[in-house]
């Protein structure tokens, strides 16, 4: 605790009580954010886990499907396959506030207009490779939405966490210290006029 | 709003399959040009970039995903797998609020 550097004058303590006062409504205020953010973060994490660990696996079998499709028709072929291909994924990004962070919330249609080509001189793998990724790319609009939603809230928890830290163990410590010196002071001073006083009084009364 | 890739030719090659446009990047330098474009594109909502690739721009990428709040980048292992030494989402929570979960 380190007292503040201030004249002890009325003013000034009246100064440093409001100060006081607002620093510690806004404690209050930051450590409810905290609490909520926390509440939150805890809610969505597992799921996010969850999601994680799913996508990871569905990606793994989609990846070894598309070298299985690649040694089987070649890269060149299997790009002009693609070009057939006619899915469109549409994305709406909506925003949701928590405490003054923005957490997406993403909606994602698809319009599939199969089939896409022959199945005459196509191989197997991709068909198998397209519905992998199809069935990725259904789960990645909710993976992104709850990892950005993780990160975002984490990273207000800590911002949060530090301002609730400075304000507890740095500024209203010193701020009562200091109030307390200065009431220390002018009762000191109050006390010295008052003697003060009553001398000049018995001095007046001989 | 669309999809958008960004990763090595493979990756980039599976997604075409499911209409995911993509731009292929195997240097630092790439990657930045690749990741520049697809964000000035109004079109795009969510860059799908794997993270040996997100490794060449973290810098950017960073920026993007905690300050900026569009457009959205995930980042995906690609078809080596995950790095072994990224942290985890349970990881990185635990060091936001310093409790073990």
């Amino acid at each position: 605790m380190t007292q503040l550097n201030c004249a002890p004058t009325k003013t000034n303590l009246l100064r440093l009580r409001s100060e006081l006062n607002f620093a510690q409504q806004g404690y209050e205020l930051l450590d409810q954010k905290r609490n909520i953010l926390i509440i939150e973060l805890l809610g969505i994490v597992d799921q996010a886990v969850d999601f994680q660990d799913r996508v990871e696996k569905m990606l793994k079998k989609a990846y070894k499907s598309m070298e299985e499709t690649i040694f089987d028709m070649g890269k060149l072929k299997v790009q002009y396959v693609i070009g057939s291909v006619n899915i469109d994924a549409d994305i709406t990004i909506r925003s949701r506030k928590v405490m003054g962070v923005d957490l997406p919330v993403i909606e994602t249609k698809f319009t599939d207009h199969s089939p896409y080509y022959s199945p005459m001189g196509t191989s197997f793998w991709i068909d198998n490779s397209l519905q992998c990724f199809k069935k990725v790319l259904e789960q990645l609009g909710k993976l992104s939405e709850l990892k950005i939603s993780v990160l975002r809230l984490a990273n207000e928890v800590k911002k949060t966490i530090r301002k609730v830290n400075a304000l507890e163990k740095i500024a209203i410590p010193d701020l009562k210290e200091t109030v307390h010196y200065i009431e220390g002071r002018l009762e000191e001073s109050e006390r010295d006029m008052f003697v003060l006083m009553k001398l000049v009084k018995e001095r007046l009364e001989i | 709003m669309k999809y958008v890739i960004i990763g090595d030719e493979e990756t980039v090659l599976g997604f075409g399959i499911v209409g995911v446009t993509g731009k292929v990047a195997t240097t630092p330098d790439e990657a930045r040009r690749a990741f520049r474009s697809v964000i000035e594109d109004r079109q795009t909502g969510i860059v799908i970039v794997t993270e040996r690739v997100a490794d060449m721009m973290r810098s950017v990428v960073d920026k993007y995903l905690f300050a900026e709040s569009f457009p959205l980048v995930v980042e995906i292992p690609d078809r080596h797998g995950g790095k072994p030494d990224r942290p985890g989402i349970k990881e990185m929570v635990n060091t936001a609020i310093g409790i073990k979960l």
